[in-house]
C-alpha cells in the first residue's frame, strides 16, 4: 500500500477516534459531576444573609441556563418519567448539550470558561506556551541522555548494575518528592541557594522570551532537572532491556565476524533493532508534550497546562477541561500514528494495515 | 561523557548565574503570596478572594467592613446611613457621599453613579446572577432633589444585616462605562427587560472583557492595575493623585501607603516558604502551622521576619445528621462530642494556633460569647455514661445495641465524611475513630472529593461530617446552616424546629446589643444542648512578613492583613 | 556471570521474604495516632524511625505498608501488565483484517443488542429475562442468517484500532473524572481500587506489546505456525508470546513503583486505601506536609526501591534463562 493513501486512511480513522474518545469524556464528565460547579457557587453565595431560599432557586435556575445545562445531556435518555413505574427511553431531539457542544465544536469554537469568562483557546495558548518550551526542552534532553546513556553502558558493562540500582532508586521516588528535594536542596538559603525557587524571572514580561533566553532557561532548570529525572530512568530501564536481549541475535555475531568493532556493532546494529519495542514508550513524550506537568507546575509556580487541565477538573469547568483534553487526546492519537510510521520505518519487515 | 556532561552543566550554570539580574522592584512595594489567580476582576461578578481583595483596591464601596469597630464604617459614604422604616417590610437607608470623592477625571463622584452601578447590576443578558441575588433586595434608588451627593436605597427587609449590605458593593463610574448616559432614563427595576438601550449597554459592556482588563473600569479606589499575568503574578499601583488624600485627617479605610502592591501566585507550600526566606515575597498570609513553627524556631529566620496571628471567624465543625436514626436523639450527639479530643488536634494539626470555643461565635467576641457554657472535653467515661442514658447497651463483644423506633436492633456504627486531601479534616477524623474504638464504637472514614461530598450533604447522604464554617464578627444570621428552610441545601444537620427557626429569625432582626446578647446567649445554650454540631476550634490566620515591612496590620477577616496600612519605608528608619 | 547473578537473586529473594513475613508480622490493628508526638525525629527510644505527621510509628507503618503493597500494588500490577499485554499484543498480531466474522453473527449481535434496547424498560424488573431473551433472540437470527450466502460472508474486524482507541481514550481521561465515574457506580471498596488501577495503568503494557508483536509476526517462524495452519490463539500463545514477554518483565518492577504513586494520588481523591490504612505511597505523600522530615521520604522511599530493585533482579535472572533457551533453538 502507498504511504500516502495508508496515512490518509489513518488520519481518517484518527477523527473518528478522536470524535469518540471527546464525546465519551463529555458524557462521563457532565454525567457524574452533574451540576456540581453551580451548586459549589452557590454553597458560597448562600451564607450571605440577604439572600432567600427563593432567590437561590431562581438564581440557580438562571445559571443553569446561561452554561446550558438546563437541557438533556442527549439526544436521548432512559429515566423514569412521573408517575411510571418502569423506566423507558426518551427522545430529546436536537435541543440537547451534546448536539450544542458538537455543533460549536465543529465551527471551531471551544466555548468559554466558566470560570473566568475567556475564550478556552485563548486560554490553552496561553498555557501552552509556558507549558511547550519547558516539556520540549525536557524531552529532547531527556531522550538523548537516553540513548547516550544505554549505548555507554553496553560498553562499560561493569558499571551496569550499579547505574541500574540508582536509575531504579530514582524511580521510586513520586514525581513530587524529586522536585520537592531539588527545591530543598539547590534553592534553599539554608543549603544551596544556587538557582531560584520560582517562577520565571523577567515581572514585566507578558511572554516567557521578553526577559531574555539566559533569564529563562536560568529559572528552567529545576523544572528540567525533575522532568528529566522522572522520564530517563524508565526509558534506559527499558531500553537497556531490550538491548541485552538483542545481544544473542544471530546478526550481532554476523557484525562481528565482518569485523565492526564493539562499538559500532552497538550503536550502528543493536541500538536500532533495539529502539523497536521502546518506540511506544517514546511516543508517548508527545501527548505529554501537551499535557504538561502537573506536579511540576504546581511546584515551581509555571501557568501551564498541566495546572489548567487539573484545575478545570477539579472545579468542573467542563469547557476549558474538555478542551484541554481534545488537544491532548489529538496529540496522543497523532503519536500512535507516528509510532506505527516510525516502526515500519525501522524495520521494513513490519507491514500495517491501515 | 559524565565528566563532559558534568562540564556542560557547570559552564551552562554559571553563564546563566552571569546573565541573570535581581528583580528590579519600585522602592516601598509589598509583594504578597497567593496560593491562586483571582480568575475573574469583573466588580460585579468577581467570586475568589484574592479577586474581592483586589476590588477593594481598585474600587470602593459605600461601606466597608471593620474588624476593630465590629461593624461596617462608611467609606465612600460620608456616615453610616440612616435609616427610615416603612411598613413592616421596607425601609429607605439614605446615604450622602464624601465630598472629596472623585473619579479620575476629577469629576465627583455622585449619586448618579450608585444608581448606574445597581442598573448594572440588574442589566438583562450580563452574568451577574450571583449579584443581582444578593442585592436583590435593594428595590430602586431615590435621587434627593436637592443635594447630588444625597440618594436613599428603597430595600426590602428591616434589620442591619440589610442596612450593612446595601453598601457593600464596588461603585463603578458612569462617565467611563455608559459616557452618553443611556441608562439614565431607565429604572432599576426595568433593567431586566430585553429594552433596546438595556440590549445595547449589555452589548458594549460584555465587549469591554472587563474580568480579564479591570484597567479598563477606572475606579475610585486608590490604585490601578499596572499588569496581570494570570497565573504568575498581578501588580497594582498607587494613583500619584487619588481624592482619599484630601480627606482632612483620613481615617483607616482611607489609608494606601505602598507605592505598588504586587501578588506573586505560588500554589505551594514549600516553594512560597523559600520565596518568602529568599525575599522574593515579603508577605506570606495564611502559612501552613508546621512552617510558621519551623521558621519560628530557626534564629536566622526570627532576625528576617515577623510572625503574626489574628484569631479569626473561621472555625472547623462536625455535623451530626440528625436524619439518621442513630443519631436522632441528642444524648447520642452530646455523647460523639465526648470523644473528640480538642486540645490534642489544636497542638497537632494547628500547632496551637487555634482555640477552642462552645458553640458557633467566637470567644474573642466578648459581648456575645456564652461563657457559662463549659468548653468541648475530651472524656470517653461521660460519653459511655451518655449512651447509657441514650438507651444503648454495651454488648459482650463491645460493641452498642439499641432498639430502635422501628422495633429492630440496631448497632452504633458510624461514618464519618469529609473532604478528602484536606491533613486537619483527617488528623480529626483519624482521632475520633481512635477516640471511638477505645469504648466500641466502629467509624468508618469516608474521605470524598468536594463535588461528591457537596451533593452527598445536600441529599442528607452522610452521619457525621467536618467542614469549616466562616463567619463575620457582625453578622449573627444561622439561617443558612441551621434553620429547617435550609435543610437539604447548607443545613447538613438538618436541624431545625418551629421554635430554633423563631429564634434564628428573632436574632437575625434584632438590632439592640444588649437583646442580641440575650438571644444569641439563649442560641449557643439551645446549640450545645441539642448539638447537631459542635465547634471542635476557631482557627488563628498565621502571617509571616518580613522586617522589612514595619507594622504589619492583622485581621480575623479574610484576607487576613490589612495591605493598604503596611508602611514598607518607614521600617527603613 | 552466574554465581554473581544467582548473589543478587539471593539477596532479592531474601528482601522480599522479609517483606513477606513483615507483612505477616505487622499487628492487624493499626495504630493509633499519637497527636503529641507528630512528626517525632528517628532515633527516639519509642520511635526508632521516627513518627509521622499525626504521630504514628514509622516502622510500624512500614509493615503495614508492606502488606498494603503485597496485597494491592503487587497483584494490580501483575494484573495491569498481564490484561495489556495480552491485549497488546492480540492487537498486533490480528490487526485490522486478520480476525473476523460472519455477516450472519454480526447481523445477530446487533439485531440482539438494540432488542436489548428496547425491552430494558418492559423487562426493568425481571433482568434476567432480558438476558435470556437478548442472547436466544441472537443465537436464532445468528443460526437462520448463517444459512443464507450474505450471511456466510466475512467481516473483519478492527481490532488494532479498537484496542488503540481504548487505550487513547483511557489515558486521555482526566483520572478525577474517572475517579468521579467509579464513584458513580459503587461506594469506595479495596476491589474498586484494584479496578481502577489496572484500568488506568494497562495502557503502557498494551503499547510496549503491541510493537513487540509487530516485530515478532513478520517472522519466519510464525509464518510457518500460520502455513501450517494452527489456529491464531495458539500461535499467539504458544509462539508470539514467549517472545514478547522478556520486555514485559523489565516493565513490571517498573509499574510497582507508579502504581505505588498512583494509588496514593487516587486516596487524595478519596477512593484510595482507607486513611487509616498504612501504605509507602501515602508516607511518602506525607512528607509534602512536613517537607523537612527527611525519614518521611528516606524510609518508604528505600522499602519501594529494595522491592523494585529486587523483582527486576529476579525478572533478570529469569530473562537471563529466557534468552539462553532461545539461542539453544536457533
Amino acid at each position: 500500500m502507498q504511504l500516502s493513501r495508508y496515512l490518509l486512511l489513518r488520519l481518517g480513522k484518527t477523527t473518528v477516534a478522536a470524535w469518540a474518545i471527546i464525546s465519551c469524556i463529555f458524557l462521563l464528565s457532565r454525567l457524574t459531576s452533574g451540576d456540581a460547579l453551580i451548586r459549589s457557587v452557590l454553597d458560597e453565595a448562600f451564607t450571605q444573609p440577604t439572600i432567600t431560599a427563593t432567590e437561590r432557586a431562581q438564581t440557580e435556575a438562571l445559571l443553569r441556563h446561561r452554561f446550558g445545562l438546563d437541557m438533556p445531556l442527549f439526544y436521548v435518555s432512559f429515566s423514569t418519567p412521573a408517575g411510571a413505574t418502569s423506566p423507558t427511553w426518551m427522545w430529546h431531539g436536537t435541543t440537547n448539550q451534546y448536539h450544542r457542544w458538537l455543533n460549536s465544536l465543529l465551527h471551531g469554537n471551544l466555548g468559554h470558561s466558566y470560570r473566568e469568562d475567556t475564550a478556552v483557546t485563548e486560554l490553552l495558548r496561553r498555557a501552552m506556551q509556558y507549558t511547550l518550551p519547558l516539556t520540549m526542552l525536557a524531552a529532547l534532553l531527556g531522550v538523548a541522555l537516553t540513548f547516550e546513556l544505554c549505548i555507554w553502558l553496553e560498553y562499560h558493562p561493569a558499571w551496569r548494575s550499579a547505574m541500574l540500582s540508582i536509575l531504579y532508586a530514582v524511580q521510586a521516588m513520586p514525581l513530587f518528592v524529586i522536585a520537592l528535594v531539588l527545591l530543598l536542596l539547590l534553592a534553599n538559603p539554608d543549603v544551596l541557594a544556587w538557582f531560584p525557587a520560582y517562577g520565571l524571572g523577567s515581572l514585566g514580561a507578558m511572554s516567557p522570551w521578553e526577559g531574555g533566553l539566559g533569564q529563562y532557561l536560568y529559572h528552567m532548570v529545576l523544572p528540567l532537572i525533575s522532568l528529566i529525572l522522572v522520564s530517563v530512568p524508565g526509558l534506559v530501564i527499558q531500553l537497556s532491556a531490550s538491548m541485552q536481549l538483542e545481544l544473542h541475535a544471530g546478526y550481532v555475531a554476523t557484525a562481528r565476524a565482518k569485523g565492526a568493532t564493539p562499538r559500532a556493532v552497538v550503536r550502528h546494529h543493536i541500538f536500532r533493532n533495539a529502539l523497536l519495542p521502546v518506540l511506544p514508550l517514546l511516543a508517548e513524550l508527545l501527548p505529554n508534550l501537551v499535557a504538561g506537568s502537573v506536579v511540576v507546575e504546581m511546584i515551581f509556580a509555571l501557568p501551564g497546562m498541566g495546572r489548567l487541565l487539573a484545575e478545570a477538573a477539579s472545579t468542573q469547568d467542563y469547557p476549558v477541561l474538555l478542551g484541554a483534553v481534545l488537544l491532548v487526546s489529538l496529540a496522543r492519537l497523532f503519536s500512535q500514528l507516528l509510532a506505527d510510521v516510525l516502526y515500519q520505518w525501522v524495520d521494513p519487515r513490519i507491514r500495517l494495515s491501515a | 561523557m559524565k565528566r563532559i556532561l558534568v562540564g556542560l552543566f557547570l559552564l551552562l550554570w554559571s553563564g546563566l548565574v552571569g546573565c541573570s539580574t535581581t528583580v528590579s522592584s519600585v522602592p516601598n512595594t509589598v509583594h504578597v503570596r497567593w496560593a491562586r489567580d483571582p480568575e475573574n476582576l469583573d466588580p460585579l461578578i468577581a467570586k475568589t478572594s484574592g479577586a474581592l481583595e483586589v476590588l477593594n483596591l481598585l474600587h470602593c464601596s459605600l461601606l466597608q467592613a471593620s474588624e476593630a469597630k465590629g461593624d461596617f464604617i462608611p467609606w465612600l459614604a460620608q456616615e453610616f446611613p440612616q435609616v427610615t422604616l416603612i411598613s413592616d417590610s421596607l425601609m429607605k437607608v439614605t446615604y450622602q457621599l464624601r465630598p472629596e470623592a472623585t473619579w479620575d477625571n476629577g469629576k465627583p463622584i455622585l449619586a448618579s453613579d450608585v444608581a448606574f452601578t445597581l442598573k448594572v447590576m440588574h442589566c438583562a443578558g450580563l452574568p451577574t446572577e450571583l449579584a443581582q441575588a444578593r442585592f436583590g433586595f435593594v428595590r430602586d434608588i431615590e435621587p434627593d432633589p436637592h443635594d447630588p451627593r444625597r440618594f436613599s436605597l428603597l430595600c426590602r427587609g428591616q434589620s442591619i444585616d440589610f442596612v450593612r449590605s446595601s453598601g457593600d458593593f464596588s461603585i463603578l463610574p458612569e462617565y467611563a462605562l455608559d459616557p452618553n448616559a443611556t441608562l439614565r432614563a431607565i429604572p432599576v427595576a426595568d433593567m431586566g427587560k430585553p429594552l433596546p438601550q438595556v440590549q445595547a449597554f449589555a452589548r458594549r459592556y460584555l465587549a469591554g472583557e472587563f474580568s480579564r482588563h479591570p484597567e479598563r473600569v477606572p475606579g475610585s479606589g486608590p490604585y490601578q492595575l499596572e499588569n496581570w499575568q494570570p497565573g504568575r503574578q498581578l501588580t497594582l499601583t498607587r494613583k500619584t493623585a487619588w481624592w482619599g488624600d484630601q480627606v482632612p485627617s483620613a481615617p483607616p479605610q482611607l489609608w494606601a501607603y505602598p507605592r505598588q502592591i504586587n501578588y506573586q501566585i505560588i500554589p505551594e507550600a514549600a516553594t512560597a516558604v523559600l520565596a518568602l526566606r529568599r525575599g522574593d515575597i515579603d508577605l506570606y498570609p495564611l502559612i501552613p502551622a508546621n512552617e510558621f513553627a519551623r521558621l519560628q524556631q530557626s534564629p536566622s529566620d526570627r532576625e528576617q521576619l515577623q510572625f503574626l496571628t489574628a484569631d479569626s471567624y473561621e472555625c472547623l465543625t462536625a455535623n451530626f445528621n440528625m436524619r439518621s436514626s442513630l443519631l436522632k436523639d441528642r444524648l447520642t450527639r452530646q455523647a460523639l462530642t465526648y470523644l473528640f479530643n480538642v486540645p490534642a488536634l489544636i497542638k497537632a494539626s494547628q500547632l496551637g494556633h487555634a482555640y477552642p470555643s462552645v458553640g458557633l461565635i467566637s470567644p474573642s467576641v466578648k459581648q456575645y460569647y456564652n461563657d457559662s457554657l463549659p468548653l468541648p472535653a475530651y472524656s470517653p467515661d461521660r460519653a459511655i455514661a451518655l449512651l447509657q442514658q441514650a438507651g444503648w447497651k454495651q454488648q459482650p463483644d463491645r460493641s452498642w445495641t439499641r432498639t430502635a423506633a422501628t422495633g429492630r436492633p440496631e448497632q452504633l456504627r458510624l461514618s464519618i465524611s469529609y473532604r478528602a486531601g484536606e491533613p486537619s479534616f483527617e488528623t480529626t477524623a483519624l482521632q475520633f475513630q481512635a477516640a471511638a474504638a477505645t469504648i466500641g464504637i466502629p467509624i468508618e472514614l469516608r474521605p470524598t472529593e468536594a463535588s461528591l461530598l457537596s451533593r452527598q450533604v445536600q441529599q442528607g447522604n452522610m452521619q457525621i461530617l467536618l467542614r469549616n464554617m466562616s463567619g463575620q464578627p457582625f453578622a449573627y444570621d444561622f439561617t443558612p446552616i441551621l434553620h429547617s428552610q435550609s435543610t437539604g441545601i447548607y443545613n447538613a444537620s438538618g436541624f431545625g424546629s418551629p421554635s430554633s427557626d423563631r429564634l434564628i429569625e428573632a436574632i437575625a432582626q434584632e438590632d439592640s446589643p444588649a437583646k442580641k446578647a440575650r438571644l444569641l446567649r439563649k442560641f449557643q445554650q439551645l446549640i450545645y444542648e441539642e448539638r447537631p454540631l459542635t465547634v471542635l476550634y476557631f482557627l488563628q490566620y498565621r502571617i509571616a512578613a518580613a522586617r522589612r515591612l514595619g507594622k504589619v496590620p492583622v485581621s480575623g477577616l479574610m484576607p487576613g492583613y490589612v495591605v493598604t496600612s503596611i508602611r514598607p519605608d518607614s521600617a527603613a528608619n | 556471570m552466574k554465581w554473581k547473578l544467582r548473589r543478587i537473586s539471593l539477596l532479592a529473594l531474601g528482601w522480599l521474604l522479609l517483606l513477606l513475613l513483615g507483612a505477616a508480622g505487622a499487628s492487624t490493628t493499626t495504630p493509633p495516632p499519637d497527636l503529641l508526638n507528630t512528626t517525632v525525629a528517628p532515633f527516639h527510644p519509642d520511635h526508632w524511625l521516627g513518627t509521622d505527621t499525626v504521630g504514628r510509628d514509622v516502622w510500624a507503618s512500614l509493615l503495614a505498608g508492606a502488606r498494603s503493597t503485597l496485597l494491592i500494588s503487587l497483584p494490580a500490577a501483575l494484573l495491569a501488565n498481564l490484561v495489556g499485554g495480552l491485549l497488546g499484543a492480540l492487537a498486533g498480531f490480528f490487526g485490522n483484517t486478520r480476525l473476523r466474522i460472519t455477516y450472519g453473527w454480526f447481523g445477530a449481535t446487533v439485531i440482539s443488542v438494540l432488542a436489548a434496547g428496547v425491552l430494558l424498560g418492559p423487562l426493568w424488573n425481571s433482568p434476567y429475562m432480558l438476558l435470556v431473551g437478548a442472547i436466544g433472540l441472537g443465537a436464532v437470527t445468528g443460526w437462520l442468517l448463517s444459512r443464507s450466502n450474505w450471511g456466510r460472508r466475512l467481516l473483519p474486524i478492527p481490532l488494532d484500532d479498537v484496542i488503540q482507541a481504548l487505550v487513547a481514550l483511557l489515558d486521555s481521561v482526566p483520572l478525577l473524572v474517572l475517579v468521579l465515574t467509579v464513584a458513580a457506580i459503587q461506594q469506595p471498596s479495596l476491589l474498586g481500587l484494584i479496578v481502577l488501577l489496572i484500568c488506568t495503568c494497562w495502557t503502557t503494557a498494551a503499547r510496549l506489546l503491541r510493537a513487540a508483536t509487530l516485530r515478532t509476526v513478520p517472522l519466519p517462524f510464525i509464518m510457518a505456525a500460520e502455513a501450517a495452519g494452527l489456529p491464531p490463539l495458539r500461535i499467539v500463545w504458544k509462539h508470539i508470546w514467549p517472545v514478547v514477554w522478556p520486555v514485559l518483565l523489565a516493565r513490571m518492577p517498573l509499574s510497582i513503583a507508579l502504581i505505588i504513586g498512583l494509588e496514593t494520588t487516587l486516596s487524595f481523591l478519596g477512593v484510595g486505601l482507607p486513611p487509616e490504612v498504612a501504605s509507602w505511597g501515602r508516607l511518602l505523600a506525607s512528607s509534602r506536609l512536613a517537607p523537612t522530615a527527611w525519614w518521611l521520604i528516606v524510609c518508604p522511599g528505600m522499602a519501594i526501591f529494595l522491592t523494585i530493585w529486587s523483582l527486576q533482579a529476579l525478572t533478570k535472572a529469569k530473562t537471563f534463562n529466557v534468552t539462553t533457551e532461545i539461542d539453544v533453538t536457533k
